[in-house]
């Protein structure tokens, strides 16, 4: 069995396979896959060469092999798969003449596709494609799953699912690097590691892309973080162009040379990718015989990841952001309960801007569908920022749901020493991947003493070890209590930080702001409270980021430490500054003045001047609406510019919450408002355009439901229809797009007759507009809101 | 003003009106962000074209029916076909401001356009030397989507290049480039040097476009 011997014994993979049938006269742009079937004779030769050369494994003829990249007229994807397997097998009878054990591995490409959001490939119909290709691999029977030469981690996480789900085959996963160690799509080593071990692969590593040299600062970081055996398979030096044709040019020998410096510093599988061929492998077998590899050590850093970053808890305190959180905060119910995903993503980018390193994510509130929206929130705030998330949730299907189209390694909040909820959320982290927040409490309760908080750590961290979850992968929370109520409750809280991390070697977390409850002026005892944590080893403080309190605190704790090399980072954050907490800055410029002028900080002072002596609703009318009106009057007259006009949107935008706030203070009722849905169609995934209406409609007082990017024509009518909408804005950017902007207005015009289409977009103009049935073509964002003002007038 | 930011400027319409110094530091700040962010890449070949009829022409495995394409490579044996992105965090970058900023959101979107221009000059202007050390003469780059040249060629560029896998650069169901900030394109080669050579924005026969370079020129 290849699982017993990965690790143990060095392995060798095959070579190049693509760039060998270039030479055999394989065309660009012609599907590698079919020569399986139309030419057998030359892949099983290059498959009996590379066994004859020493490979024990060798991969199928099926890199491109799956539902969204191989179509062709003649042969179905079954057939092809069956035939790649057939093929390697018939080669190992004609190559291997020593009886050793050796293995066929399906091969399993990337679907060249981006994922969305960078791509309109959904993360479930990625998923679907990899099973079809897994099933057929394992029904034609492959000994093993290879994925490779992936760049992105989002499609190898639907890939590696797949064959897990679906398969009972080992699987190993190769991912392609560029010369700063960066995937195409931006992950670095750290998060593809993490997530790949999480997701429990039998091996990991690197292919393709870089030639042995160019691989070794790569491997070398692999190698600080892999726990798991590492394969590595080079191409043949870096691409060369000559004549516009690419080649490789570094020779077999220095190839195993490399390969020799390789093998030192710890793979314990190689072989070689494009340019590679039978001579290279054999030139690395002769080299480096059959020998016992140096295998990778296990690793004990606690991280979690994103698709782009990985955040390490033991090394440096962090910060995990808590105000993506409904409790206590009436607008951001008010939020969910709307659905307004933007304001869960402002404030996911708010605290990135202030500091915070993780993302706490918890949608629950007892009158909505937390699972929908626990994936929705989830995948948005993926879409606008690289910080990793922590999904905090009691609901363990929205959970499951959460983790599983998760891209990267998630952080979990939370499990508990009840039996009941080790039982349920330990396998989910033993299947997806994550790092996982213990809460100290059982079946009676919170303990009083931090031995027993510590007691309870110490039987989560052995049950997690039955599930395969190590305790690097917990992070315990010994519960920070309210000491109005229990006058005792920050000094255990205290020692029980310090016994788990003396007695287990752990990370923790905390809930920072729990111990003020009921006290006047919270955020000075908070932030005191989270000094003494981090002294005390707290790993990672739940807190807001946008306290300068917590703020101050976590910047000179780091630089007090020594964490902050240089006290660069506090110089960075407060360099020039006195000290003194800073006065509320006047009002210089008037609130029509800085709308015009599009500031947006003035426009806040502004409009907080006015408030003291005008009605919000006032203020609005003479104001705000007016300096509205000016900038887009000059902008139709073409002395202002579409930057200046979205400065000025921008800062009325600011100054309108304002006067919201104050609005809602008062208890005010909100003006029920006109609706709009925006869209940009199917097939589309430029929406600049949508998202300039959408902001100056929005200034107009117009409630805009915006539907997104790519979107069915089916979603805006259903969208219509249930939120009874008298206007819908479509944009499209290409000639291919207006087809399905045609195809929305048609079913709109089926199943809401009455509702109005106004459209936009590069490729529009009034001639298309008409052929395709809108009612109005808005060359401009602002005849969008014009138009909009005019049907909602002619309604009342 | 640099080449690059007359451009940018020029993207986001202000025709031969003046900036404002506003608008202007953006255009400033936003170039330094991509140049942070932002990872150019480029993949090309070079494969033999042939032609047939008026409007006909097949690049190895590609078979292209486009008049205008066609025109811009009369003459020509060989063809330089390629990809170019400014990869995902670019991408990234303008659904984050989206969020809270549009008028960033603006000026990035003009000042990637820039860049990735910019970009693809640089390398043209070195093919153009090595090409023309082995006596062949550059055409005017030529994209899917100019003229009657379909962008439903995308997709068999893409896997000509190999593009997906050698630079990250894919494209959706509706034939769209992903990253967005992205670029594929078709150079012919030639051994006589093009008589006419106007390039770009100046070669396009839509004289009234308000984005056009040298408008005020001709009229």
């Amino acid at each position: 069995m290849i699982r017993d011997r990965l690790g143990k014994e060095l392995l060798y993979f095959d070579g190049g396979m693509g760039t060998l049938l270039q030479s055999e006269g394989l065309k660009a742009g012609e599907l590698p896959e079919t020569w399986n079937l139309v030419h057998p004779d030359v892949i099983v030769d290059i498959h009996r060469q590379y066994y004859e050369a020493g490979s024990d494994i060798v991969l199928t003829n099926t890199f491109g092999a799956n539902g969204l990249k191989f179509h062709d007229s003649r042969y179905d994807l079954k057939e092809i798969i069956d035939a790649a397997v057939a093929n390697v097998r018939k080669a190992a009878v004609l190559g291997v003449h020593d009886n050793r054990e050796v293995y066929a591995a399906l091969d399993v490409g990337p679907t060249g596709k981006l994922l969305k959001p960078m791509g309109d490939l959904g993360f479930e119909e990625a998923y679907r494609t990899f099973r079809e290709v897994v099933r057929y691999g394992e029904e034609a029977g492959a000994d093993l799953i290879h994925i490779e030469t992936m760049s992105d981690t989002y499609e190898v996480k639907a890939a590696v699912l797949a064959a897990k789900e679906n398969t009972k085959l080992p699987v190993t996963v190769t991912m392609i690097f560029d010369g700063k160690g960066k995937l195409l799509t931006g992950g670095d080593v750290p998060s593809v590691v993490a997530m790949l071990e999480g997701l429990r692969v039998d091996a990991l590593g690197i292919n393709c892309g870089l030639g042995p040299e160019q691989m070794l600062p790569i491997l070398k970081e692999i190698m600080e973080y892999a726990s798991v055996p590492v394969i590595v398979k080079p191409n043949a030096g870096l691409p060369k162009q000559r004549d516009g044709e690419v080649y490789y040019d570094v020779e077999p020998d220095r190839f195993a040379d490399t390969m020799e410096e390789i093998l030192q510093m710890g793979a314990c599988v190689i072989g070689g990718c494009c340019g590679t061929t039978p001579g290279h492998i054999r030139a690395m077998v002769n080299m480096a015989g059959r020998r016992k590899p140096k295998a990778a050590k296990p690793k004990t850093d606690t991280i979690v990841s994103s698709y782009g970053r990985a955040v390490i808890l033991n090394q440096k305190p962090v910060i995990i952001g808590e105000r993506i959180n409904p409790t206590g905060k009436k607008k951001f119910r008010q939020a969910l309960k709307e659905h307004d995903i933007d304001y869960i993503l402002k404030e996911g980018v708010a605290q990135q801007d202030l500091g915070a390193h993780i993302l706490d994510v918890n949608v629950g509130l007892p009158d909505i569908d937390e699972t929908a929206m626990m994936q929705e929130a989830v995948t948005n705030l993926q879409s606008v920022t690289s910080l990793p998330l922590q999904i905090d949730t009691v609901d363990i299907g929205a959970m499951e749901a959460a983790m599983r189209i998760y891209n990267g390694k998630p952080m979990i909040n939370s499990v508990n020493g009840k039996q009941e909820s080790m039982d349920a959320v330990f396998p989910l982290v033993q299947k997806y991947g994550g790092t996982v927040v213990a809460l100290t409490l059982d079946e009676d309760g919170i303990p009083q003493t931090a031995l027993g908080r510590c007691r309870i750590a110490g039987r989560i961290i052995e049950e997690a070890a039955r599930y395969g979850i190590e305790k690097k992968d917990i992070v315990v929370d010994v519960l920070a209590m309210t000491i109005s109520s229990e006058p005792e409750g920050a000094k255990t809280t205290l020692e029980a930080l310090k016994m788990v991390r003396e007695t287990y070697g752990v990370c923790t977390v905390l809930g920072v702001s729990n111990i003020s409850f009921g006290l006047p002026c919270r955020p000075v005892i908070n932030a005191n409270f989270y000094t003494m944590a981090l002294l005390n080893g707290l790993s990672a403080g739940i807190i807001n980021p946008s306290s300068e309190d917590m703020m101050r605190s976590y910047t000179s704790f780091c630089a007090l430490m020594n964490y902050d090399k240089n006290c660069e980072e506090f110089i960075r954050r407060y360099g020039g500054q006195s000290g003194e907490v800073k006065a509320g800055t006047k009002a210089s410029l008037t609130l029509k003045d800085a709308i015009e002028k599009g500031l947006k900080e003035e426009a806040h002072h502004a409009a907080a001047a006015l408030l003291k002596t005008q009605e919000p609703l006032d203020i609005i009318n003479q104001y705000l609406i007016p300096a509205l009106d000016e900038v887009g009057k000059g902008f139709e007259k073409g002395s202002v510019f579409l930057p200046q006009l979205l400065m000025s949107a921008d800062a009325a935008k600011i100054a309108f919450a304002v006067l919201k706030d104050s609005l809602a203070d008062k208890g005010g009722e909100e003006q029920k408002k006109d609706k709009v849905i925006l869209a940009t169609v199917k097939g589309d995934i430029h929406d600049i355009g949508k998202n300039i209406v959408k902001v100056l409609l929005e200034n107009y007082s117009f409630d805009v439901i915006d539907l997104g990017k790519d979107v069915l024509p089916e979603t805006v009518s259903e969208c219509a229809v249930r939120e009874n909408v008298k206007l819908v804005g479509l944009s499209a950017l290409m000639t291919t797009t207006v087809a399905s902007m045609e195809d929305t207005i048609r079913l709109l015009r089926k199943n809401k007759p009455d509702c109005k289409v106004m459209v936009g977009g590069a490729v529009l103009n009034q001639e298309y507009a008409d052929m395709i049935g809108a009612d109005f073509y808005g060359k401009d964002a602002m005849q969008s809101v014009y138009y909009a003002q005019k049907i909602f007038a002619q309604d009342r | 003003m640099d080449t690059r930011t007359k451009e940018a400027v020029r993207y986001l319409g202000y025709g031969s009106h003046a900036i404002d110094d506003d608008t202007l530091a953006l255009i400033g700040s936003s170039f330094e962000e991509l140049e942070r962010t932002a990872s150019r890449r480029i993949i090309y070949r070079i494969f033999d074209v042939s032609f047939w009829g008026d409007t006909g022409l097949k690049i190895e495995t590609l078979e292209i029916d486009s008049r205008d394409l066609r025109k811009n490579l009369n003459g020509c044996e060989k063809v330089i076909v390629l990809g170019a992105t400014l990869g995902a965090e670019a991408d990234l970058l303008l659904r984050r401001y989206a969020l809270t900023d549009m008028a960033r959101v603006v000026v990035l979107q003009a000042c990637a356009a820039a860049l990735l221009e910019e970009y693809l000059d640089r390398c043209q202007e070195e093919l153009r030397q090595a090409q023309e050390e082995a006596g062949y003469y550059l055409r005017p780059r030529f994209s899917p989507g100019y003229g009657d040249f379909s962008i439903g060629h995308q997709g068999g560029i893409l896997r000509m290049l190999d593009a997906s896998k050698r630079i990250g650069l894919s494209m959706t169901d509706g034939n769209m480039l992903a990253p967005t900030k992205s670029v594929t394109a078709v150079i012919g080669l030639g051994r006589t040097k093009p008589s006419r050579c106007i390039e770009g924005c100046e070669g396009c026969g839509k004289r009234d476009c308000s984005y056009r370079r040298d408008k005020g020129v001709g009229e």
